[in-house]
């Protein structure tokens, strides 16, 4: 029934993760039991060589304090102490910095850069024009005749990333669906209303520098979502996102 | 037969000398005689090679049969186990003076461990039931978008219920402490690898 018109308009549309890149803070129970662990460990724990090394250098020097020996004891030995190598290893790792984890996009707000959050997934919403509103939505695109609901997904990845974008999308069934019939004043009977199907896929390049945005777009946590959804979507996407 | 060739050389030997021709070299009937006295002494004994082949081939695949047997008996024999080394402590780290030297735990101590590992517990607990719903969220969430599509067409719905062969194996490097710091140079060094390969 290829020519039977359907009621139903339908639509794929991508909801597109940008996974964390960092962890996410501890909460305060899993730092006492972290600091628990490592102590119960260290208690358990013999000395290793590096420990008895020291041990015993604290015990020479202690001696050597307390009777006065002269340096015929150790006569031309150049000694290391465990302790020389152990301010030594602090030094070195005072000197290297890591990249912060809270990055200046966080500090400014910007809500266009990936750079932002790297602890928590971020997903893409992009502004379009549904009837005669203008609305954020995740990107989707009609379905046409002859195509699975995915490829119509890919597809409007495609419109409003670009063709290079790598992305992973997870199989071949939809996560979500949304329904709405359109006002009265559109409604025929041959056109009902639309459904929405949404399909997950995780952002591999970590770049986009490549990929023409035409339209605008945003990049937003689960929280976020509610800012810039409307209710009922936001009810039915929220279904399928993991926080 | 040998004694019929013996006296039918002798006859020969015999008709030669009385016929006075000049030869005078002593006449040997085959070479097979050192002298023409010495008939029977050393004719060759033809029999033995035979014997060797059948006993040879005999005794060749009764070695063969062994061989496999012992085979057979070694393959059949239950594999050596392979030692875990992180189970077994090296003597070296067995001697008292490895011994740490802490003060034993205060009461206080051991209270407030107790009361922790207790809230532990139930933190966990209220983590995984949140796990566990949020995934049942999910699960009843495509469980209605595959019903919808179903109503909407067979095709499409069929299209979807198929296996994603392109998706398996997933890798992915997990998340870090901090985010990669771009122009960093590692230092240099090689990793020699020494970890004990046993085969069974």
């Amino acid at each position: 029934t290829a020519t039977a018109p359907r009621p139903w308009r339908l639509f794929g549309a991508m909801c597109l993760l940008r996974l964390p890149r960092i962890t996410q803070p501890l909460e305060k129970e899993e730092e006492d039991m972290m600091a628990l662990m490592e102590q119960i460990e260290l208690e358990k724990s013999h000395y290793s060589d590096h420990e008895i090394r020291k041990l015993e250098e604290e015990e020479q020097l202690r001696r050597r304090k307390e009777s006065m020996y002269d340096d015929d004891e150790a006569p031309g030995k150049t000694v290391i102490m465990a302790q020389d190598l152990e301010d030594k290893w602090e030094q070195k790792l005072l000197q290297f910095e890591a990249a912060p984890r809270i990055t200046d996009a966080d500090k400014n707000n910007i809500r266009t850069s990936l750079d932002r959050r790297l602890d928590s997934n971020l997903m893409l919403l992009v502004k379009q024009k549904i009837g005669n509103q203008e609305l954020w939505l995740l990107p989707q695109v009609e379905w046409q005749p002859g195509e699975t609901l995915r490829s119509t997904a890919e597809r409007a990845m495609a419109t409003f990333l670009g063709d290079r974008i790598q992305a992973k999308i997870l199989g071949n069934a939809p996560y979500g669906i949304y329904k709405y019939k359109f006002p009265r004043a559109i409604r025929t009977e041959g056109n009902v209303g639309a459904k929405v199907f949404f399909f997950k896929a995780f952002l591999q390049s970590s770049d986009l520098s490549q990929a023409e945005l035409k339209e605008d777009y945003l990049w937003v946590t689960k929280d976020e979502l509610g800012d810039y959804l409307k209710a009922e979507y936001l009810k039915k996407v929220n279904r399928f996102l993991l926080d | 037969m040998s004694s019929k060739s013996v006296s039918s050389h002798a006859l020969c030997s015999v008709f030669l000398l009385s016929s006075w021709l000049p030869q005078t070299v002593p006449f040997r009937g085959s070479h097979w005689q050192t002298s023409v006295l010495a008939f029977r002494a050393s004719l060759p004994v033809r029999a033995q090679p035979k014997k060797k082949k059948k006993v040879d081939v005999k005794r060749e695949q009764a070695q063969k049969d062994r061989m496999k047997k012992k085979i057979k008996k070694l393959e059949k024999a239950a594999p050596e186990m392979i030692p875990i080394e992180d189970f077994i402590t090296p003597l070296k780290y067995s001697g008292s003076n490895r011994v740490r030297s802490l003060a034993p735990l205060s009461f206080e101590e051991t209270e407030r461990r107790v009361l922790l590992l207790k809230k532990w517990c139930l933190f966990k607990q209220k983590q995984d039931k949140a796990e566990k719903k949020a995934i049942q969220s999910l699960v009843e969430a495509q469980q209605e978008a595959l019903k919808e599509l179903r109503l909407e067409s067979e095709e499409l719905y069929q299209a979807a219920i198929r296996r994603d062969e392109g998706l398996f194996p997933f890798e992915r490097d997990g998340p870090n402490y901090t985010p990669p710091l771009p122009g960093y140079d590692p230092p240099e060094g090689k990793c020699v690898d020494i970890t004990k390969v046993y085969t069974q």
